[in-house]
């Protein structure tokens, strides 16, 4: 008989909206703690948080330093003292790593807690093939990931106008080292490249920085979210944010090319039909047609009647 | 007809090259930029194109040219151009600290050409109405001003997301943060009111822990009018068009007046029926107002438009070099002070 594969996700909650560090660091580790996860071999850990841009934590785009903060503490009070640590981030298409780093108070971390801070983009990158849906992918990675001996995905719980649901998945995409993945969402790879770079990259431990989750606004939910499987987190969270994992594409597909799996989901202290909200539920696709309509309609005002489309509006015409 | 080159594509050039582009006397003979990618827009409009400025000036035969490069290599720009007895229109800051200022209003005057400064907030329709009201004394005696100019300075995305250039976030190639970019329009829209600008003390502040700030709050004041001003200046806020946080409060003996009041509610709106007058305008064959649809855009326009009437005309441009170097003293003297607070 085959037994069913299930992977285990915990909802915890900081319990107020002060959000003060102490709070964060009992309740991330509590979430490690109802994870359990399998530390014994791990001598050099990699922590990927998500540093899309340069607004901090406080705006819902990038991940808590004080998440991280709390597992550096947990690691070495846990597991050893002497446990490399490093917190990873790749250059984006806007983004410079090094500007993140600085700005949204990692450099300040490591120097506090003694952790490298490496940029995915630098060093020592190979390109690794990988086949979704039959298609096969060539993507961009670091070697650090590859040889880590555990990877601690912490994302942070967001809308994104591109994906829905942007996670645990999705915050590994950012982990490929190509700067421009611009070019990703610009074609209909996205999706295939979002789960073709988890097959690559396995995370053996998530946790969701959803203290200050990101809709059209951002929301203090107070939420860290610990999983053992990303796709499985991104399932759990993807029903905090009010979608349905079936409409979200790329979880979608995450579950047709991983198979069968059952979610085994501990509510500590917090229920998550309570912790449920809506976020925006827009179609990129008619996003998309509605700004190219629009755009068009003013490059048509302009020629017309003589005017000027400010470039600001209008650089993809370079 | 005025011939005149574009130096420097990136965002805020390419704006002036295509308002310049449909200034009426202004013919655009050629652009420079060192950027391919930023040179197409001229290329697309067969205007000349040069990676080099000096060789655009020296190439062809100008008469002015509009400045728009980063804040460290903009007095190499003007000097060469004045050398060459061209009249210029510049980005703001006119420098990056007082001495530089002086210099290039130094060289300027030496050659004996015409500088002014894009202070295009002058220009936004709600700015000229305060000035307007106050110099017809609607609300008496202006004894307090307060002005904001709050959101994501160099870090706002474009379609195409590209890295924010590295020049904007070291004090030596941009000679400051949000308080030289953002703060300097609102010094001197104080200034431009009141008179003159004295600064009087100030904080910065680093949330983001870059060597230039990302916020400030400047108190200045006017000798001549003895009006407090109150100005705060911010990197830190992310903003997506068409949302805008500017405003200008007025603070008289006889009332209140703010920016708020007289700009659009709703941009969206305000852009349909600008659209629809300019097209009415085109159709009985009058001038359309440029950018209007935009709103804050439209200061652009208006600021170069009357940069190449002035030089058309022969007039003085109407923006006094002495009140730029007031500015940018008033803005040193807050870096001053706070490195004085930080070695204390």
């Amino acid at each position: 008989m085959k037994l069913l594969l299930m992977h285990r996700v915990v909802l915890t909650s900081v319990g107020n909206k002060d959000f003060a560090a102490e709070d964060i660091q009992r309740t991330v580790s509590k979430a490690i703690d109802l994870i359990k996860p399998n530390f014994e071999k791990a001598a050099t850990v990699v922590i990927k948080p998500n540093l899309s841009y340069y607004w901090d934590y406080s705006t819902g785009e990038t991940t808590d330093p004080r998440v991280v903060s709390a597992i550096i503490d947990y690691v070495r009070s846990n597991v050893s003292s002497d446990v490399r640590i490093v917190v990873a981030e790749a250059d984006a298409s806007a983004m410079k790593t090094k500007y993140a780093f600085k700005m949204l108070g990692y450099e300040n971390l490591s120097r506090q807690k003694k952790v490298d801070l490496i940029n995915l983009s630098e060093g020592n990158v190979v390109n690794k093939e990988v086949y979704v849906k039959n298609e096969k992918l060539t993507l961009a990675v670091n070697k650090l990931l590859l040889d880590a001996d555990m990877i601690i995905n912490v994302p942070k719980l967001k809308y994104s106008r591109t994906v829905g649901v942007t996670c645990a998945l999705k915050n590994m995409f950012g982990a490929i080292s190509t700067p421009r993945k611009f070019v990703y969402h610009e074609n209909k790879t996205l999706f295939n490249v979002i789960i073709g770079i988890n097959k690559i990259i396995k995370s053996d431990l998530i946790l969701v920085d959803g203290i200050i989750a990101l809709g059209d606004y951002p929301r203090k939910m107070g939420l860290v979210i610990s999983g053992e499987d990303p796709l499985a987190t991104d399932l759990v969270a993807a029903r905090i944010m009010g979608y349905d994992p079936s409409e979200i594409n790329y979880l979608k597909l995450g579950q047709e090319e991983e198979g069968t799996f059952q979610v085994n989901l501990l509510e500590d202290g917090v229920k998550l039909s309570e912790v449920r909200r809506n976020f925006p539920k827009q179609n990129f696709l008619l996003q998309k047609i509605s700004w190219r309509l629009q755009l068009s309609m003013l490059r048509t005002y302009a020629r017309v009647v003589g005017d000027t489309v400010p470039p600001i509006l209008d650089e993809s015409r370079d | 007809m005025l011939k005149v080159g574009v130096i420097g594509l990136g965002r805020m050039g390419k704006l002036h090259f295509l308002n310049a582009m449909r200034i009426a006397g202004v013919h655009v003979t050629g652009v420079a930029d060192k950027s391919e990618t930023n040179l197409k827009v001229a290329k697309k409009l067969s205007v000349k194109t040069y990676y080099d400025y000096k060789d655009l000036i020296n190439k062809e035969k100008l008469d002015a040219v509009v400045i728009s490069l980063p804040n460290h290599l903009k007095r190499l720009g003007i000097t060469h151009a004045v050398e060459n007895n061209l009249d210029v229109f510049v980005d703001k800051p006119l420098g990056r600290n007082v001495a530089e200022t002086k210099d290039i209003v130094h060289e300027v005057e030496t050659q004996g050409t015409q500088l002014m400064v894009g202070v295009n907030y002058r220009h936004i329709d709600s700015v000229q109405k305060l000035k307007s009201d106050l110099e017809e004394g609607k609300i008496g005696d202006v004894v307090l001003s307060t002005a904001e100019l709050i959101m994501d300075g160099p870090f706002s995305h474009s379609i195409t997301p590209r890295p924010v250039p590295e020049w904007w976030l070291s004090k030596e190639t941009a000679g400051g943060g949000a308080l030289l970019d953002l703060g300097y329009h609102l010094i001197d829209i104080f200034h431009w009111m009141f008179g003159d600008v004295q600064p009087i003390c100030c904080t910065l502040a680093f949330r983001f822990g870059l060597p230039v700030e990302d916020n400030a709050t400047v108190i200045v004041r006017s000798r001549k009018t003895s009006t407090r001003g109150v100005v705060n200046a911010g990197w830190f806020s992310r903003m997506i068009f068409p949302n805008f946080n500017f405003r200008v409060n007025l603070h008289g003996t006889f009332g209140y007046e703010c920016t708020d009041q007289f700009a659009p509610k709703n941009l969206y709106l305000h852009s349909v029926k600008e659209g629809t007058f300019n097209f009415l305008r085109k159709i009985a064959g009058k001038e359309i107002h440029h950018l209007s649809y935009t709103y804050y855009y439209a200061s652009f326009y208006k600021v170069l438009k009357l940069f190449f009437e002035a030089v058309n005309k022969g007039l003085d441009v109407p923006v006094s070099l002495e009140g730029q170097v007031e500015t940018v003293n008033a803005i040193e003297n807050a870096y001053k002070q706070h490195e004085a607070a930080a070695y204390a």
